[in-house]
Parts: structure tokens; sequence; C-alpha cells
């Protein structure tokens, strides 16, 4: 009895001690692809979905390979780190060199070649106020103006990175043009600006108005974020003068063309770039949308299909 | 002043001071249970109330859900979400039973094992130090399990799947999520075995050795039987921490979305991950749904603890102090 259970302790004891040292035989391409992925709610994954032309796995986890692992953000990066033959997805700026990121079509991701617009994966947002003429009272209008010149500010730019996306360059401090803002000196705390528009940008425009209304005469932010396409309804299309008018609506993707505005209220607040990451050790380099979209969805299941 | 105490006394029949005192003690004592029970009431109704809607509704359009295929659904949602209506749980159920009984495996004779020692063997100020970090270990919020799980015991499992010749998914799978939950309900089980096995009759412990069994026959043959009735009430509720626990548990998992999982290796999720799972981010039918993985998974739990509590029953009980 004794030597079987010292026995067994023995080959536990190995078991585990070999376990934890890690073995270091090289990278196997025959090996099959883990899939990574986050939950069907996520912003970053209707981007990614989006971005490979695989749109709707965005919210249908049906569609996707059998046995995906659902994981955050961080959970993503840190399986990454340790799954050899596991790939995910996650947005750039949590990037970092314990993985690595895959180029897309040929374009390395980086923050450089977001802003140049040559890196593929990713999607704009935008934003868009009423027409000058269309609001209530001019304290409105010019605290309108007064975000849209702050998102623009490094001061936005530092808001904007915070919550994970791009901004766009930028050179002003919001105590540089402040002057040209003499809303924001007067006590503002009886107007409320109202938000709304793609939900995707929610937490980045809460982070804004939250930022701004203290430098801003303590306005009252007001965000109701219910998809895309009711950012220009709201502002200036069909339900601008309903009861969810809103001053500023937002937009995680491009304008459509039905879409255009009255002359300089749309513009573009950020990048969410979103990166394709494997573990250091996998030989590949360098993804296309559709090597992810077979990927994802099944056509392609071992890392040698990739790679010849 | 006076006279309202009065009037107070002779409406209620209080004619003594101490008379008085006890009303009042009575009456603290009542209000007290009323507030911790209707807690458990109002949650329970908010819970149900949230979590039938989507079986009794028209969900926005979505139509109502299929009772019968949300208990016995091998796959979580088929079809994208907010469209479709054809969610699953029979599945998780299983994930879920099959997790907390193994990781009871694993952690209940450990955990009994240290509380004889801590009880009966250890030197006194060795036991006192050994008592406090158990209560620590107890202490531990989850997420710090969880933490833990995610940043060492993924990455054990994953080199452990490689040694077997498995190809793990980042180690996520059902043997890191029963690790990190016996190490969750390792120092509940300890700590209540513990109590269970000091408070067994000194006179039985001395009447076994008297009759020449040696230490480790009484500790083993009469200690730990008569121990039993409160070494199986630590196991129920060492089970139930491992029924509830979420946030640890979804770190490690993997979030299967379909299944049941069996392998060691396999992911897998549980009813609290799922619940977890995307629940700040999402509105409608796919929010209303996690409440009714709630009421499921408080039947679990029910159920559960009154089988383990009937087979204490069945088990019986020794003379206990």
């Amino acid at each position: 009895m004794k030597k079987i259970i010292l026995l067994i302790a023995a080959f536990v004891l190995t078991l585990t001690l070999s376990a934890c040292g890690g073995s270091t035989d090289s990278w196997d391409s025959s090996s099959n692809i883990t899939v990574y992925t986050r939950d069907t709610s996520s912003g970053t994954r209707a981007g990614f979905m989006g971005g490979i032309d695989f749109g709707d796995a965005a919210e249908d986890d049906s569609l996707l390979v059998d046995g995906f692992v659902i994981k955050d953000n961080t959970g993503i990066l840190s399986s990454i780190v340790t799954d050899e033959y596991g790939i995910g997805y996650i947005s750039l700026a949590t990037l970092n060199d314990e993985v690595k990121g895959l180029s897309f079509d040929g374009v390395e991701p980086s923050v450089a070649n977001v802003i140049n617009n040559t890196y593929g994966l990713k999607r704009p947002f935008n934003y868009v106020t009423r027409a000058l003429d269309d609001y209530e009272n001019d304290t409105e209008k010019n605290l309108s103006l007064a975000f849209v010149a702050f998102m623009g500010t490094t001061d936005g730019a530092d808001v904007i990175t915070n919550q994970g996306a791009v901004p766009l360059d930028s050179s002003n401090t919001w105590d540089d043009i402040k002057a040209d803002y003499p809303v924001c000196e007067q006590d503002n705390s009886g107007t409320v600006i109202r938000f709304g528009g793609s939900d995707s940008i929610q937490k980045i425009a809460e982070a804004l108005s939250a930022a701004f209304a203290p430098k801003c005469g303590d306005f009252v932010p007001e965000h109701d974020h219910t998809g895309s396409s009711d950012g220009f309804k709201r502002t200036q299309g069909s339900e601008k003068d309903g009861d969810n008018y809103k001053h500023i609506g937002f937009a995680s993707r491009p304008f459509k063309d039905s879409e255009a505005g009255a002359d300089g209220t749309q513009g573009q607040l950020a990048w969410d770039a979103i990166v394709a990451i494997v573990n250091l050790n996998n030989e590949l380099n360098s993804v296309t949308a559709q090597d992810l979209k077979n990927i994802y969805s099944g056509d392609v299941t071992t890392w040698d299909e990739l790679l010849n | 002043m006076a006279t309202f105490i009065k009037k107070i006394q002779s409406k209620l029949h209080l004619y003594t001071k101490n008379d008085a005192i006890d009303f009042f003690i009575k009456s603290f004592f009542l209000l007290s249970t009323i507030i911790s029970a209707s807690f458990i009431i109002i949650i329970i109704v908010f819970v149900t109330a949230e979590g039938i809607i989507p079986f009794v509704t028209d969900n926005d359009g979505v139509g109502p859900v299929n009772l019968w295929r949300f208990l016995t659904g091998t796959v979580w949602l088929e079809g994208t979400a907010f469209v479709s209506n054809l969610y699953g749980v029979g599945f998780i159920i299983v994930n879920t039973l099959y997790i907390a009984f193994l990781s009871l495996l694993v952690a209940l004779p450990i955990g009994v094992l240290t509380a004889l020692y801590i009880a009966r063997i250890a030197p006194k100020k060795i036991a006192e130090v050994l008592r406090t970090i158990i209560e620590l270990l107890a202490s531990i919020p989850s997420i710090v399990y969880g933490l833990f799980g995610s940043g060492i015991i993924l990455t054990f499992v994953y080199n452990l799947a490689k040694i077997f010749n498995v190809q793990s998914k980042g180690g996520n799978s059902v043997l890191a999520t029963v690790l990190v939950l016996a190490l969750m309900i390792l120092p509940t089980i300890t700590a209540l075995s513990e109590v269970a096995i000091r408070s067994v009759n000194k006179d039985i412990v001395l009447g076994s050795l008297a009759l020449g069994a040696t230490k480790t026959q009484t500790n083993f043959k009469v200690v730990l039987t008569s121990a039993k009735s409160g070494i199986f009430t630590a196991a129920i509720l060492g089970i139930g921490r491992a029924l509830g626990e979420a946030t640890a548990v979804s770190l490690v998992a993997g979030n299967a979305r379909s299944g049941p999982s069996i392998g060691f290796f396999q992911i897998t999720s549980t009813l609290t991950s799922t619940m977890l799972q995307g629940l700040k981010e999402t509105t409608g039918i796919d929010y209303d749904i996690r409440f009714s993985v709630g009421i499921v998974l408080m039947v679990v739990i029910l159920l559960t603890n009154l089988t383990l509590n009937f087979i204490k029953k069945k088990v019986g009980n020794v003379d206990v102090k």
C-alpha cells in the first residue's frame, strides 16, 4: 500500500514539475487553430467581423467555427501569450510585445498606419451635429460647437486614447483655443446637451462629455446611444424635431450618401483599430481579410493551410 | 413621556419593567428577521419577474422562448442575437453540476485531511497559525482566485495537456475550472470540517484509545465517522460556493457555447459564467434570458442542497457535542 502511494506521489510530482517547466519543442504548423473571440455584445467584435467581410457573425455565434473560446479583451491577450496555436483580435490600443500583431493585407498594425489610412482593419468614429441654424438657442449651438472643437484638441485625444480608440492628429490644447469659445466662460448648468447615435462610441462620448463639462460651465450632458443610423437621423434627419432629437450624434461607420449633412457639421473624431494577434512563436506574420474570414468561419482549421 | 409609556404598557399588558424589555427585544428580533427574509423574497420575485419575460412575452417581435427547448438545449443560442429565440441551457446545467462535483471530489479529501491535522495532530501553536491561514484563504475575493487561475493555472493546464499530446485551448478547460474552484472551496471545507472534528465527544476518542486502537485508527475510524455529519455540511456549503461562483470561472472556463463538455481539456461554461458574459452590454431578450438562467441556477442549487441534505440525514449522526 505504502509503495503504491509513494509511486503515485512520485508520478504526480514529476508531472507537475514537467508541466511547470513548459516545453521547448518547436512550433508545429500542422496543429489546429484555436479561435478566440469576443462576446456577441462586443463593439470590437462588430468592428472586426465587419472589417473581414463577415458582418453576419458579429451577433451570431452559430456561424463561427466549432469550439471557439469566448474571452474579453484582456482574456484574449493573456490566452494568446500562452496558447501557441491561438488566434484572437483585440483593440489596437491594447497590443503589446508579448503577442504578435498580424499585418493586415500587408500593412503593419500601428497607430501611424491607422492615421495615414493604410491599415485596413478599422472603422471610423464620426460625429454629426445639428445644422447651424437649427438650434433652439445660441447657448446650445455654441456649446455643441465648443464640444466638437474639444474633440480635436490634445485633451480630447487623451480621453479618446484612454478609451482604446485612435484619435486623429491634434496639436492644440483646449487652453490654446478656449478663448474662441466664450460660451464656456458662463454658467451653463441649466443647459442640457443631448448626445446619441452609435452605441460603440457611447463610452468615448461619455468620457469626453464628462471631461469637457467642467471646462465649459458645467453643462448637463445627456447620453442616449441607440445605434449608428440614429446619429444622423436624430440631428439632421427625419427625427431631428422629434422627442428623441439630439444635438450631437455619432456613427461608427462612414456616413452614407443619404446622410450628407449641412456644410461643416460632420467629421471624424477617431479610428477604432482592431488587430489580429497570434503567439510570438507563430510563423505567420500577415493575413488578409479572406484568411481571417476563413479561420473564423471554420473553412481553414490548421495553420498549414495559411502558411502554404 | 411617562404617561405615554404607561399607555403603551396597559395596551400591551406589560406591567413590569422586564415584561417591557422582553417585548422590545422580541420585536427587534422579529424586525431583523422580517428584513432579512424579505430581501430573499424580493430577490426571488425580482429575478423571477425578469426571468419569465422571455417565455411569456413576444420579446419585441422575436417570439417567446420555448421552455422545454431552453431546458434541454445543447447550444446557447442558434442564430443571430436579438433576432433568434432559440436559447438552450441544458448542456450548461450538466456542465455546472459536473464541474461542481469534480471540484468537490478534489477539495473534500484534501480539506478533511487538513482539518484532521489541524484539529487532532498538529501541535497547538502550529494549529493556531494554520487556522488563521485557512480563515484568510476563505476571505480572499473570488476575482483574486480568478486572476491567479488565468495567470498560473491556465499555463499549467496548457503545458499539462501538451504532455498528454492534447492541444488545449490556451488552458481554458474543465480541468482549469475544477482546479480554481477546488482551490476556492478548500478553505470553506477545511474550516467547517475542523470545527466538526473538534466537537467530537472526547469520551468516544478516549474510549477508542482505551480499547487499544492506535491514534491513526482512532482518527480515521472514530473521529471522522463521528464528525461525518459536520463534514457533510462543509461539503454542502462548498458545493454551494462552487455552483454559484461566476467571476473566477468565466476567466478560465473558455465560455463554450455548446456542449456538454466532459473531457478534461475541453472548454466549458457554467450557468453563472454564461449569465455574466456580456451582461453589462446587452439589452432586450438577450438580457432577460440571463435572469431565466438565474432562475435555473437557483433551482439547481436548491435541488442539490435538498439532495445532499437528504443523504446527510440517511448517513446519520453520531454523538457530537
